[in-house]
């Protein structure tokens, strides 16, 4: 039974067990209930999907698993050809398997003769071919044993699986619709359950998050199995080969990303911090009311048209002042500079927005207190509300350099791709996270050394943005209470 | 009614400071104040009482232009300060703040130290050449808020860090120490517990000797305690503004009477 209709008819029966929860409540006698006729409802839906979508879920992603070690496991030594592995034979059998499928139901062979069918007397390769799935050469008696077994295990797989997500789901229901009488706390049973979905919830993200964490964190132990950790961190040069003989230093690369960081965050935080104290302390209503909007705007631009811009407009107009024709310093329009004034212009709405907040929360009264000692409105903000303010916007500006050090389309398109280490700012330099991308994309074979990299490289930039995010947090929390 | 004797002697020794006439005041469509003419003396503690919401605290904050920070406040009649239209044009409502100092309802010290706290008006104004004027007139100005000997040993710390009555005073001690000619006290005793106001209640008799004080209360135990002179308040009106001894004694107006022995209010 596809899982479509497994929802479904678990939704069917949550509705009904809504009503008959509802019904059973309201019709028992004149006597008020504890809780709202809606709750019993609820409790009763509840009661029926949880388990069984739970239930559907784990299934989904535990089957699969499941099948595939015990279909490995009946391959044995011999079916792996030589210059071969087994993930490449075992994707084969999933393939055959998914052809058999599609070759049963359009009808060309019987359900029957797919189990039953051999190597040996039939020509899979071609009928799989009719089917349209094609074979990069003629399958081996054991791919085919391993995918009859493989489809033998799934449809077996599937036929448990919708027997018990439905048994889940009507025993669900009759319990639900059992306990519904006029003493049964239903208000409370959904409460407990809204606080499970809830919890739930917050749970898949930072699993998620940890997930992440762990796929890098073997990755990027598997990187320095092949390539040496004292000259990841030692070298200072950057020159990837995917022939063998690579070099892969770090620093040229997170030179390149705090330079360009270090640029941007020069020219967002006294533009941005400016324009969030001319929003929040100077402007009306009225300029208020169209300039945060608009600002706003700038911050939901996407990032790729950052690097158009930079490629097009902002390293072009550099190079006419500092390139050849002008002072002489610079050799392209892709340049440290080119991209740190694009990721400034980018990172302004962020500062200004954060910083807008905090110094709106600046309590009045210290405002008042101010302009009562008749101090005007730039001292009153130079000494008393930018001090009040000072943890917030520090952790505002911590999170936009955390930002700009993540940043990849505007280096990419804006700093060029030549990892050095350099301190003229007019220099091609490249980022962390663009090369994260290079070494990335293409056929890369995964086992070496040049793409395994791009792991540790990940973790490097992943260790640093959460620290920093870290800091920042500590610092507005450390100094929050000051003015309240 | 012997009981509390007239200090008229006193009071009419001492000449008009602040002169109000005909003043209305709008916060947008609504109409705060109507028609509140008032004369208030040198060297006098002026109490203004009234119900919440009568326009006391809104005039109050006319007296220095604290209004003017309120985008839609309008302000139209005329007060002066010894004989200057402080609305006129030329004024610049800074200087003005300089010289009517405001003591707020909350206290609201800066998250800076205690020294930094007091020394923020005479910095601004620029009222000390050297380091050692400046300590002078910061230990002249918390001894004047009655709380130097409670801060002596740490004006580095925190003002914040200092209990809700020392702060307090820390606010007045700020205040008084841009030598304003005036000072306006919106509930300063609002939020400190009877011991820290009865500090600045003793705090506020002294300043008489030097500033003209206005103080809006809703005590009226603490307007008669503190005020030579009581204006009251209702629904935006000025009802009636007298001695002290007499407002609360032999009130003219009814509804000054109804407030006074709690009836309205």
């Amino acid at each position: 039974m596809p899982v479509l209709w497994l929802i479904l008819i678990v939704l069917a029966l949550a509705v009904a067990g809504f009503i008959a929860g509802r019904l059973r409540v309201t019709s028992a006698g004149a006597e008020r209930p504890h809780s709202l006729p809606n709750y019993y409802g609820w409790n009763v839906a509840m009661k029926v999907m949880a388990p069984a979508f739970l239930a559907l879920v784990v299934w989904l992603l535990v089957q699969p698993m499941l099948v595939d070690r015990q279909v490995t496991a009946g391959l044995g030594e011999g079916a792996v050809p030589e210059g071969s592995t087994l993930g490449l034979v075992m994707s084969d059998v999933r393939r055959v398997a998914g052809g058999l499928d599609t070759a049963v139901s359009r009808g060309l062979i019987t359900a029957g003769d797919a189990d039953a069918m051999s190597a040996a007397d039939s020509d899979v390769r071609s009928l799989l071919g009719e089917a349209g799935v094609a074979l990069g050469s003629d399958v081996s008696p054991e791919v085919l044993e391993a995918a009859q077994d493989y489809r033998a295990m799934n449809s077996a797989g599937n036929f448990w699986r919708s027997a018990v997500v439905i048994l889940l789901a009507v025993g669900g229901l009759v319990w639900g619709v059992a306990q519904s009488n006029r003493d049964f706390r239903a208000r409370n049973a959904v409460e407990t359950g809204i606080r499970m979905i809830l919890l739930a919830a917050a749970s898949i993200a930072i699993l998620t998050t940890i997930g992440i964490v762990l796929s890098l964190v073997g990755n990027t132990w598997n990187f320095f199995q092949v390539y040496p950790a004292s000259k990841f961190f030692g070298s200072f040069t950057w020159s990837p080969s995917f022939g063998g003989g690579s070099e892969l230093g770090i620093w040229p690369l997170l030179w390149g990303t705090l330079y360009i960081s270090f640029i941007a965050l020069v020219v967002a935080v006294p533009i941005g911090l400016f324009a969030a104290v001319y929003l929040s302390e100077y402007a009306g209503p009225k300029m208020r009311a169209w300039a945060k909007p608009l600002l706003e705007v700038l911050a939901g631009i996407p990032t790729i048209v950052y690097g158009l811009f930079a490629l097009l407009t902002v390293g072009p107009l550099l190079l006419t002042v500092f390139g050849r024709d002008g002072l002489g310093w610079m050799q392209a329009g892709t340049a440290v500079m080119t991209a740190g004034l694009v990721m400034g212009i980018m990172l302004i709405p962020f500062v200004s927005s954060l910083s807008d907040d905090i110094i709106n929360a600046v309590p009045q009264s210290l405002r008042d207190g101010s302009y009562g000692l008749g101090a005007t409105q730039s001292e009153t903000i130079k000494q008393v509300i930018l001090p009040a303010a000072l943890p917030g916007i520090v952790g505002a500006v911590l999170l936009a350099a955390s930002r700009a050090i993540g940043e990849t389309m505007i280096v990419v398109f804006g700093a060029g791709a030549a990892a050095r280490l350099s301190l003229n700012p007019f220099d091609a330099m490249t980022t962390v996270t663009a090369k994260i991308v290079s070494q990335l994309t293409g056929d890369a074979d995964f086992a070496s050394p040049e793409a395994l990299v791009a792991f540790a490289l990940g973790m490097t930039l992943f260790i640093i943005t959460l620290g920093l995010n870290v800091f920042a947090l500590y610092i507005v929390r450390k100094y929050r209470e000051q003015y309240e | 009614m012997y009981d509390a004797p007239l200090r008229k002697t006193d009071v009419e020794a001492n000449e008009i400071k602040i002169s109000a006439k005909d003043v209305q005041v709008y916060y947008g469509e609504n109409h705060a104040i109507k028609d509140v003419s008032v004369e208030l003396q040198d060297k006098t503690v002026t109490a203004f009482i009234g119900p919440s919401g009568c326009g006391k605290s809104t005039f109050l904050r006319c007296l220095n232009r604290m209004n003017d920070t309120i985008d839609i406040c309008r302000v139209e009649g005329l007060i002066s300060l010894d004989g200057e239209d402080i609305y006129d044009k030329r004024v610049d409502p800074v200087q003005l703040r300089a010289k009517v100092g405001m003591v707020f309802q909350k206290p609201n010290p800066f998250p800076k130290s205690i020294y930094d706290n007091v020394a923020y008006g005479p910095r601004i104004h620029g009222l000390a050449k050297t380091k050692a004027d400046l300590d002078e007139i910061v230990e002249k100005a918390l001894r004047r808020g009655a709380i130097w000997n409670e801060v002596k040993d740490r004006l580095h710390a925190p003002g914040t860090g200092l209990s809700g009555g020392q702060q307090q005073r820390l606010c007045i001690a700020r205040a008084v120490a841009t030598e304003p000619e005036v000072l306006l006290m919106d509930e300063p005793c609002s939020a400190l517990d009877p011991i820290a106001t009865a500090q600045v209640e003793e705090l506020i008799d002294e300043l008489r000797t030097n500033y003209s004080v206005v103080i809006v209360t809703h005590s009226m135990q603490q307007a008669a305690r503190v005020s030579q002179k009581t204006a009251f308040f209702h629904l935006g009106h000025l009802v009636e503004y007298g001695e002290t001894s007499q407002i609360f004694t032999n009130p003219v107006d009814s509804r000054t009477e109804s407030y006074i022995t709690g009836r309205i209010g």
